[in-house]
């Protein structure tokens, strides 16, 4: 063990200790704090659980969770098995549409689908100036709307995990079920399905746990009656009001507690299910099958519904941001560029903003996630299992958790959130594990022989890796710095307990403009903004990093 | 009729010509091999029998009952047992549940059901592991597993595609008399895939050879070793010489032919195949290392005898292998372990003209 290691080991638990326990532990110790005196106590807990209003928002989250996943899973099981088994043209450009809803902001989904369902929507208009309905019809305020626009936005790692798993299953396992007697659809319930449970239940902890983190939708769709969203609305509005400030610091606990829970609670059951492949020689693509011609015209159907479904939000998003005025119209009738002008000349700051914390967070997140990584997979400095452990705890903690543990923790004692410094830092803590996982995915597929070789041949550890290592992980990191940045780009629940005055970025400025109200055109040339640039980083991930799939699987590892 | 009968079989993948319409004839109760070099076609018209792959042409009835070509009937409901190279064991279900999957199906009795696959394991030497997950047994067990579940339904046929290629090389002999045992006990019909001659000698009561999607010898494993159709089964079977040559005389009222060998001394061999008895025809003449016998000094009265100096002397504990040079080409000669003869030395081979076979 080299003391180099060692000292690399100490600096990245320093910053674990700092910004990662020390603030969460604040959290949870303030949670205790009994208000207006010094006490500390079980209280706050007593009173959120005696509250029949914060019961009844537990049982709300609960109930939204289940039904999400329930329809992320109906919907996306035949989808899966589409994309992971047919054999079909143009499947490559579906499956991207699909999961584009991994990369776009949730807001800018919830945004598109009020727009073109709400009361006074586009379908609304539409059918009442057709003289269908009298009346508008509610698509989408209510329990039913939420549960749509976050199916909607879910699917993807639904349709990720089990077209992984059908496409991970060595084929021999399904031939000996058809040798044994068994036909399709029996076969499918008794070895397919079995064998893709484990890949299956890690994309349903996703979808599970974000209803329990995701405060903005419900509250786009008018609904506060929520954990994350009554937590929100606490602490931002009600800072005065100690109980209610406690109530929403207790919520955020809870969450917290419940997210990490079913995290390693999943974790542990899909370690030792894991079906450790026995077989050496499976095919890459798994098992294709040529699809008759109404199974392929079905499919096709299917895939085509639910990528408009998915097109609408950038579309509507688009029509918005060109437009002013777009209220009781099917579409916009006054065209303009008013909104980019006013986002590029009047308040280029936002934008400023973005990029600059989004590039600082990416630059903590390398000069973080490569040693990490090293640390991981190529050394035995004792404790590195453990640092390990926690820092890809930081992927069930959900935003709002990060957001109110810094408001709380470095406002006194360590007052760094007086400073701009703040966004990126807690943008970086968000985020840990993104980059770390790519970087650490590549380090296990470099032969260590190959680093091996080099210091044989006379070059030190460091040389090593900047000769050797780092040219070979390059892909894999180039792909990681660019899914870490369309992740903190967008970061919303985070930023928003932390920016003050001139410190808005574009997703603050997004949520600003559609809480004014008035200014819903800009909010939407804001997200139709967004979804462009992060567009166009997707694109060259694609390129870089083989095939759009492949891109976007590097982020499939879990957001909240 | 034979059991099996495969007409004029042909399976394409795109342009790529896997199996080159083939016939092949199993007869009931037979274990036949077919072997060949990975490419060959061998596991192609193993899964086509199976009905895993859908051929493009041809004909497969078993027993009596078209497969193929006359509709095409789903793996399913073909009646055979298979064992798959990664023993295809489930990994989610009991070994219990993997044995009895295909009895159920069959919608058999509880208690018929228990009692088939207790007999299975048993008959496979696994009593009472039937609760444990194959992810809880070794290989070798694994492998076990896949046999009996193949083997419980009491199929009509028995396919194997290379079942032992992922056991170490002593599990990999033992098993092989296992599951010859086995087979024969139960008067099964088993069509078994290999790429090792070895295991194919050991196991079959026929083997086909193939290479690059044509069957170019079907026959018991003694022939196809004494006489290989060609080259490419001479060289793929065992160890063999090949020494070059020309048919300079071919006499019809003899069994012997004579060879003139590209280092200029002639080779009396015989040819099965009558055809390539022309002379001037181009040919290898084939003989086994084990065949040649080696002397010290001349033996009088004797053709096929060459003079050449030993090259490299190589001990493989029960026998050495001489490789000698006779006129610049090398012949690997087996000889008993306690022959004296070092490197250098010259040498008298003594190459029987039963044991040769010229090939073209």
């Amino acid at each position: 063990m080299s003391r180099g290691n060692l000292l690399i080991s100490a600096i990245l638990w320093l910053v674990v200790a700092l910004f990662v326990i020390y603030p969460l532990s604040f959290l949870i110790i303030e949670s205790f704090k009994i208000a207006g005196t010094d006490q500390y106590g079980l209280k706050n807990y007593i009173d959120f659980f005696k509250d029949s209003y914060y019961l009844k928002t537990f049982a709300n989250t609960l109930l939204l969770a289940v039904l999400v996943l329930i329809t992320t899973t109906l919907i996306g099981l035949p989808l899966a098995y589409i994309l992971a088994r047919y054999r079909l043209k143009g499947k490559v450009l579906f499956t991207a549409l699909i999961l584009l809803p991994i990369v776009l902001p949730a807001y800018a989904g919830a945004f598109a689908l009020i727009v073109f369902f709400g009361k006074m929507g586009t379908v609304n208009l539409l059918l009442m100036d057709w003289g269908l309905i009298s009346k508008p019809i509610n698509f989408v305020f209510g329990l039913h709307g939420l549960v749509f626009i976050q199916s909607l936005h879910l699917l993807p790692f639904i349709v990720l995990s089990l077209s992984a798993g059908f496409t991970n299953i060595d084929p021999s396992l399904e031939e000996a079920a058809e040798v044994e007697g068994a036909g399709g659809f029996k076969r499918f319930l008794t070895v397919t399905l079995p064998l893709t449970s484990p890949n299956y239940l890690a994309g349903a902890v996703i979808v599970f746990l974000w209803p329990f983190t995701d405060w903005l939708t419900p509250l786009i769709f008018g609904q506060v009656d929520f954990l994350p969203s009554i937590s929100y609305i606490n602490i931002s509005y009600h800072f005065t009001d100690m109980h209610r400030k406690y109530m929403g610091i207790v919520s955020v606990v809870v969450s917290s507690i419940i997210c990490v829970g079913i995290f390693l609670a999943s974790k542990t059951w899909v370690e030792r299910k894991k079906y450790t492949a026995l077989s050496k020689g499976t095919t890459l693509e798994g098992r294709i099958i040529e699809p008759g011609i109404l199974t392929k015209a079905s499919a096709y159907a299917y895939m085509f519904f639910i990528a408009i479904l998915v097109l609408l939000i950038p579309v509507v998003m688009g029509l918005s941001a060109f437009s002013r005025r777009w209220v009781l119209q099917p579409f916009p009738s006054y065209w303009t560029l008013d909104n980019f002008r006013l986002i590029f000349l009047e308040t280029p700051v936002l934008l400023k903003n973005s990029f600059l914390f989004s590039g600082v967070a990416l630059i903590f997140g390398v000069a973080f996630g490569l040693p990490a990584a090293y640390l991981i997979t190529r050394t035995k400095v004792p404790g590195k299992d453990t640092l390990d452990f926690v820092i890809t705890l930081m992927l069930a903690f959900p935003g709002i958790a990060v957001g109110v543990s810094y408001l709380l923790a470095f406002w006194e004692g360590i007052p760094l959130a007086t400073h701009w410094i703040i966004m990126p830092l807690s943008l970086f803590v968000r985020r840990l594990p993104y980059f770390l996982r790519m970087a650490h995915a590549s380090y296990l597929q470099l032969d260590v022989s190959l680093e091996e070789a080099s210091e044989v041949s006379g070059a030190s550890k460091m040389k090593t890796f900047f000769n050797i290592s780092l040219p070979l992980l390059l892909k894999g990191v180039f792909v990681g710095l660019v899914m870490f940045f369309i992740m903190a780009f967008q970061e919303i629940s985070t930023a928003i307990f932390l920016y003050r005055g001139g410190w808005e970025t574009l997703p603050i400025g997004i949520y600003l403009n559609w809480h004014r109200g008035m200014e819903f055109g800009i909010a939407g040339a804001m997200a139709f903004l967004m979804i462009v640039i992060i567009f166009i980083l997707l694109l060259i991930v694609a390129r870089i990093g083989g095939g759009i799939l492949g891109a976007a699987w590097g982020s499939s590892g879990g957001r909240y | 009729m034979a059991f099996i009968k495969i007409e004029k079989l042909l399976k394409k993948f795109g342009t790529m010509v896997a199996v080159n319409h083939i016939d092949l004839e199993i007869e009931k109760g037979e274990m036949l091999t077919l072997l060949g070099p990975s490419g060959c076609g061998k596991t192609t018209t193993l899964r086509c029998i199976a009905g895993l792959e859908k051929p493009d042409e041809g004909d497969i009835l078993i027993d009596g009952r078209p497969m193929f070509s006359k509709g095409f009937v789903p793996p399913s409901q073909r009646e055979i047992g298979m064992v798959f190279q990664n023993y295809a064991v489930w990994p989610h279900l009991r070994v219990f549940h993997n044995i009895a999957y295909g009895l159920k199906l069959q919608k058999l009795s509880k208690h018929v059901i228990k009692e088939k696959v207790t007999e299975a394991l048993d008959s496979v030497g696994l009593t009472g592991l039937g609760r444990r997950y194959p992810g809880q047994l070794s290989g070798g067990q694994q492998q076990r597993v896949a046999l009996a579940r193949a083997l419980v339904r009491n199929p009509k046929v028995l396919l194997l595609d290379e079942p032992l290629s992922n056991l170490d090389a002593k599990l990999r002999e033992k098993m092989r008399f296992e599951i010859k045992s086995l087979v024969r006990r139960m008067h099964m019909t088993a069509v078994y895939v290999t790429h090792d001659q070895a295991e194919a000698m050991v196991i079959s009561d026929r083997i086909a050879v193939m290479e690059t999607g044509n069957i170019v010898q079907v026959d018991v494993p003694e022939e196809i070793y004494k006489k290989p159709a060609n080259r490419f089964v001479a060289d793929f079977i065992g160890t063999t010489n090949f020494i070059p040559g020309e048919i300079s005389e071919a006499p019809r009222d003899r069994d012997l032919i004579h060879v003139k060998t590209e280092f200029g001394q002639k080779i009396s061999c015989r040819v099965f195949d009558s055809a390539a008895a022309v002379v001037n025809q181009k040919v290898h003449v084939s003989i086994r290392p084990e065949d040649i016998e080696v002397f010290t000094k001349s033996p009088e009265g004797r053709d096929n005898l060459f003079k050449g100096t030993i090259q490299h002397r190589a001990y493989l504990g029960n026998f050495l292998y001489f490789f000698v040079n006779v006129d610049s080409t090398m012949i690997r000669v087996q000889v008993a372990y306690d022959v004296r003869q070092k490197e250098g030395e010259e040498l008298f081979l003594y190459l029987n003209p039963e044991k040769c076979i010229a090939l073209t």
